[in-house]
């Protein structure tokens, strides 16, 4: 809960001003008795008409002011609870975008989605009833037992008694329904994931007919789900019959003991009637004190989730002596024995990696599925740090830099092309987002997607749905590469992203970046493509097997001529 | 200090009218329609009743527990009355006991009700997730294509959980209102038919206030709703992107993104909220001025001898009585209101056209040579310009055909026609001579199996994955494809081997080897027809020359559609279908089309001969 009162703190001022209001109710719903008496007494007995009718008035008075102080407390505790709801996801988005990839592997994606709504919405909710009815329970508990001990002292040291058992038994049943609850919610977290793959994954259920698989998975993730629940809730409601009863119990006790008060003397009949009747009233705010209660139990779990990704530690983040001064002039990429593996594994993917790549240098990287090629991409943005060994670019260790400013000066095209919802134009800005409208048609043309752009209905204003579904896999990639081109970078890396081009686009980007004097990295499967590098870099199992221009490698490297052979002596021999 | 006390009444203001017709303009006709309230209660009241029995026990336990609730008061009294004045302590006792038995009846009724209804509700929430889901898995491809997947989520979590959260309470207290209204009435007006007219009164300024208040609450609680699937939509995405979002740097530019659909969330919440609070404000004031107009116009009646003081006092105590559950009802009413807006966007979806509904005359298709012909057909994903244009070819069983042409030529939009994700605008494809139309869609999807250029990988193991291809292979079949799509080692190399569970998005394994799974993963399937679409883009050419071999068998005896870019993929077909802007423009083989010396020829000698240096 700590985090939830931590999120209020900014609101004090309006917390306080709702909290006003509803006292302000409070009074003036007590007051309309007194109010009621004073007419009975002054107005009627006397036959005083204008007393009646003026005290009428006042009372006509008081209640609107109560409606306008209602009203008010609504735009308070409203404002109150959206705001920080607000504040909440604003901050858990925020916090999940410092998130290195490490962090991510402990929370899944689906489940960081229901914290920053469900769990959100869950929290907002109890603290807008809570501003609204909060004061009131306690306080009718209070007055009632204070106003039964003004009546009748002994008699009123029943309700003394019941009071700490209620809220014993009530403060157990949270505790008990705080973890059903928190369970429920992870049940959600499963939901939403089968749900989250079922949409991704749908070309490939529907291609191999699993809809009945899917089907019993959903099932069994919201059977789960509805069974917590329904454990959950019946645990919560348990509070309200346990109320009614304990409280409907003391009634008999004091019913019997007051029989006997009567009899010795000591208690009148109409004292007993009194406190019986603070005890009902006491029922009716017990009975919102359980639902307040079991709301809070329910925020509660949910404040832990969200509380569990804050305390989230980031795993790589910029060091105490990184330099925003640093910045990449040149581009010359240096690897200096490096080695990696992933967090939380035990094997390397990368042993004792060294090259160098000079500034406007074309390398290509070369290897076998899983040879660790694009996570040697992946060192360069720093996605992960690396294990043993250094990067340097000009001459500095990229830990050394900040972040942002290294991935800034980055141009980054994934293997696997994700593009976002928006039209052409605004993909491609994704890259830059000051670039004109002449820089990105100009990253278009270099990227070759410029054509296909202008053939369709709305140019560059197109939608893209989901993925980009509607365009091609080549169109989305030369797309991703317009994405990169367009920050004009210093460094460019190029991971597959050319292998739904046919070879004659891909030729035409080739030498449109050499427009670009940047450094290119590009991984490739392609032998068309590698024969264009300046060096190659040849990796197996992690290590780098050979380095040097087409030529020595074709002299000295047998794996090398393998995969030439593998891709061009069939053919050879075909036409032959 | 004073701007902080402002804040709350600078909010937006929202134009409803103008977001509603924003709103009309974006849905259809069919949509419209189920945007009827009326009709949203109708069907949710249609799931309620799939459990008549248990929710008339309901009822019943609530005309218990009201009748008791007012029983137990009656006695406390006659207890006072009967026995303490009197001090008959043995009659007391008796009665004593009699109360407490009717204190726990009570309470076990209170438990009771809430105990089934509790389970009503949520097997109906349930029963609506998953018919949702299933819902989901009839719909066509192309709704997914434009859908974003975190709004849909949004609708099996968020807007699901408005209906739950209401269905708990709403209907127990909505008929226990009803029930204490018309027992308070009653008594109301045996007391006193005048003052009962006058506390009738605020019923007609109750229902006018509710009804500004509904009107308005009702589209906020909508808009609300839809603002959340945006966020929702939005955050999956990003999450879905982090690692460009990573690369790129972008951190901040996505964050102020998120800030502005947050910010409209936070509007619209702030104005529902706000609004659906005057609620209980409203019933006060009537409750209070009501109060005020009984004392005046009882105190009038009393001055002139026409009530006792007592009646007034009493009358008093009943209006109360009487305006607590219309305050009940008044606020169940709007809960339900968002319970609504969400059974709304849930309904929405399952009035989605189905993509199952196959023809009428669809038949099974048992037995499958594996002849497959396309006969004029075209098709464009957006209304206007054809993505393929009257395409035509036929391929014998077991044949392997390659479709080969420049990115956006149209081959993978050829395999989603012979999928049936889409289907042709024109023209027809036959398979065995019938016309895919009349084959229902999982017969012919059960003899086709597919290696997609999105390759697609579940949260799971390995073994699980690739068993996907055939659920009941056994662990050596698994194993057995695995091998032949080359995989196996590879596997074996992880520290779990075939145990190794694969993040959701196959994160942990390299795209090379997630296409090399998802070949096995067709190996185990076994069909007549098979379809690989980039298959082996990102497997190094090394070892795509290892499974080329495997692919061969693989390919033997079925018919099979290749889509790729290497030229000792193509070489091998049987039949090359050359594609240019959606049309055919040339078909062959590798040698004729050749010797014809046009596109095919132009290509290969730009594309894979020029470039080769001889060795050496």
């Amino acid at each position: 809960m700590k985090t939830v009162f931590s999120f209020l703190k900014p609101y004090f001022l309006c917390i306080a001003a709702a909290l006003f209001f509803t006292l302000t109710e409070l009074a003036v719903e007590l007051f309309q008795p007194l109010l009621m008496a004073k007419m009975i007494d002054d107005g009627i007995m006397t036959g005083d008409l204008g007393a009646v009718l003026a005290l009428g008035a006042a009372m006509v008075g008081m209640s609107l002011a109560a409606f306008a102080s209602g009203l008010l407390n609504s735009f308070y505790s409203s404002h109150v609870s959206q705001n920080m709801g607000y504040d909440m996801r604003c901050q858990l988005f925020e916090k999940i975008q410092s998130f290195a990839f490490a962090n991510f592997s402990r929370f899944p994606a689906s489940s960081l989605i229901t914290r920053m709504t469900n769990d959100v919405t869950q929290i907002q909710n109890t603290v807008f009833m809570s501003l609204r009815i909060m004061l009131r329970a306690p306080l009718l508990v209070l007055g009632s037992v204070v106003m039964a001990f003004i009546v009748n002292a002994r008699l009123a040291l029943i309700l003394l008694a019941v009071v700490p058992v209620l809220f014993f038994i009530l403060v157990w049943l949270m505790k008990r329904a705080g973890k059903l609850f928190r369970a429920v919610q992870e049940k959600l977290d499963a939901v939403n994931s089968v749900m989250q793959e079922n949409l991704a994954g749908i070309r490939v259920i529907k291609a191999f007919l699993r809809r009945k698989h899917e089907s019993d998975r959903f099932t069994k993730a919201s059977k789960n789900l509805r069974n917590l629940t329904v454990s959950a809730l019946r645990w919560t409601e348990l509070a309200m019959p346990l109320v009614l009863l304990v409280m409907n119990g003391s009634i008999i006790v004091i019913l019997w003991f007051g029989s006997f008060e009567v009899t010795g003397g000591s208690a009148s009949v109409g004292e007993v009637v009194a406190i019986v009747n603070y005890t009902t009233r006491m029922t009716g705010a017990m009975s919102i004190f359980s639902m307040i209660i079991m709301a809070f139990s329910r925020a509660r779990a949910s404040s832990q989730r969200i509380a569990d990704v804050f305390a989230e530690e980031i795993s790589l983040r910029d060091g105490e002596e990184s330099d925003s001064a640093l910045m990449i002039q040149q581009g010359t990429i240096v690897f200096d024995s490096v080695s990696f593996q992933y967090p939380e594994t035990e094997v390397p993917v990368l042993q004792n990696i060294s090259f160098t790549a000079e500034r406007g240098e074309r390398v290509a990287v070369l290897g076998a599925t899983g040879s660790g090629k694009s996570t040697l991409f992946q060192l360069l943005p720093r996605l992960y740090d690396v294990n043993g060994g250094k990067i340097l670019i000009d001459d500095n260790d990229i830990r050394k830099m900040k972040l942002d400013v290294l991935r800034k000066q980055i141009g980054f095209v994934p293997q696997e092309t994700m593009l976002f919802t928006g039209t052409v134009k605004d993909n491609i800005a994704w890259g830059n987002a000051k670039a004109t409208m002449e820089e990105i048609v100009e990253a278009a043309v270099h990227a070759q997607i410029h054509d296909t752009v202008m053939a369709f209905p709305d140019q560059y204003d197109t939608l893209l749905g989901q993925k980009g579904v509607n365009l091609s896999g080549g169109q989305k990639q030369r797309l991703a590469i317009a994405r990169a081109l367009v920050r004009k970078p210093k460094i460019l890396l190029l991971d597959d992203s050319t292998s739904a081009l046919d070879v004659k686009t891909e030729q035409k980007l080739l030498a449109a970046l050499k427009a670009y004097s940047c450094t290119t990295l590009m991984i490739t499967q392609k032998m068309s493509t590698t024969m264009n590098a300046d060096t190659i870099l040849l990796l197996e199992e992690g290590r780098l097997l050979a380095k040097g221009s087409h030529k020595q490698l074709l002299q000295d490297c047998a794996l090398y001529q393998k995969i030439y052979h593998s891709q061009f002596e069939e053919e050879d021999s075909y036409v032959q | 200090m004073f701007n902080k006390l402002a804040e709350p009444f600078r909010h937006q203001k929202i134009d409803l009218q103008q977001l509603e017709q924003a709103e009309d303009g974006s849905v259809d006709k069919a949509q419209r329609k189920a945007k009827n309230t009326r009709a949203t209660v109708k069907k949710i009241w249609g799931y309620l009743a799939a459990e008549k029995w248990k929710l008339s026990f309901v009822l019943l336990m609530v005309v218990v527990s009201s009748f008791l609730a007012l029983y137990g008061p009656y006695l406390v009294g006659m207890a006072i009355d009967d026995f303490i004045v009197t001090r008959n302590s043995g009659g007391l006792l008796r009665l004593l006991f009699g109360l407490g038995a009717v204190y726990v009846v009570h309470s076990l009724s209170v438990w009771l009700q809430n105990f089934w209804m509790i389970g009503i509700a949520q097997k109906t929430v349930y029963t609506m997730r998953t018919k949702l889901f299933r819902h989901l898995h009839k719909l066509p491809v192309p709704f997914f294509d434009k859908r974003q997947h975190g709004e849909l989520m949004s609708r099996v979590t968020n807007d699901m959980e408005n209906v739950s959260s209401t269905l708990n309470s709403s209907v127990i207290q909505i008929f226990s209102s009803i029930l204490t209204l018309i027992g308070t009435l009653i008594v109301m007006l045996w007391l006193s038919g005048l003052l009962t007219l006058i506390t009738l009164l605020i019923v007609p300024a109750m229902v006018f206030g509710m009804k500004w208040i509904t009107k308005r609450t009702g589209k906020l609680f909508k808009i609300q709703q839809a603002n959340l699937g945006q966020l929702n939509g939005y955050i999956q995405e990003t999450l879905s992107g982090q690692r460009i979002v990573k690369t790129f740097s972008q951190e901040q530019k996505v964050i102020s993104e998120f800030r502005v659909k947050n910010e409209q969330l936070r509007e619209a919440g702030f104005w529902a909220q706000t609004i659906s609070g005057f609620i209980p404000k409203l019933m006060n004031v009537l409750n209070n001025l009501s109060y005020a107009v009984i004392a005046c116009v009882g105190g009038v009646l009393a001055l002139n001898n026409m009530i006792t003081i007592g009646v007034i006092v009493i009358f008093i105590e009943y209006a109360r009585q009487f305006t607590r559950p219309l305050n009940d009802l008044a606020n169940q009413f709007n809960t339900l209101l968002s319970a609504i807006a969400g059974a709304e966007r849930v309904f929405d979806v399952l009035v989605e056209k189905v993509e199952m509904a196959d023809e009428e005359k669809a038949a099974e298709l048992e037995q499958l040579e594996g002849e497959v012909e396309f006969a004029g057909v075209s098709f464009s994903y957006e209304k206007d310009g054809d993505t393929v244009n009257d395409i035509s070819f036929r391929v014998l069983p077991g044949e392997t055909v390659a479709l080969v042409g420049p990115t956006g030529a149209g081959k993978t939009t050829l395999i989603n026609l012979l999928s049936r994700f889409y289907d042709p605008d024109c023209g027809s494809i036959f398979i065995d001579g019938h016309e895919i139309r009349d084959i229902k869609r999982e017969s012919l999807r059960r003899h086709m199996a597919f290696v997609l250029q999105d390759t697609f990988l579940f949260h799971g193991t390995i073994r699980e994955n690739i068993r996907y291809g055939r659920l009941t292979a056994s662990d050596a079949e698994v194993e057995e494809a695995a091998k032949t799509a080359n995989a196996h080692s590879f596997i074996m190399n992880l520290p779990r081997g075939y145990d190794t569970v694969l993040d959701q998005d196959g994160g942990g394994i390299s795209h090379g080897q997630k296409q090399l799974l998802s070949i096995a993963r067709a190996l185990l399937a076994d069909p007549k027809i098979l379809i690989l679409d980039e298959a082996t883009s990102s497997i190094d050419t090394v070892t795509e020359m290892k499974i080329q071999e495997a692919l061969v068998r693989l390919m033997k005896g079925r018919t099979s559609f290749v889509i790729a870019h290497r030229l000792n993929t193509i070489q091998k077909a049987e039949q090359i279908v050359i594609l240019r802007d959606g049309e055919l423009v040339e078909r062959g083989t590798h040698r004729s089309l050749l010797g014809k010396g046009g596109f095919y020829s132009e290509l290969y000698h730009s594309q894979w001969k020029r470039e080769v240096p001889l060795p050496g």
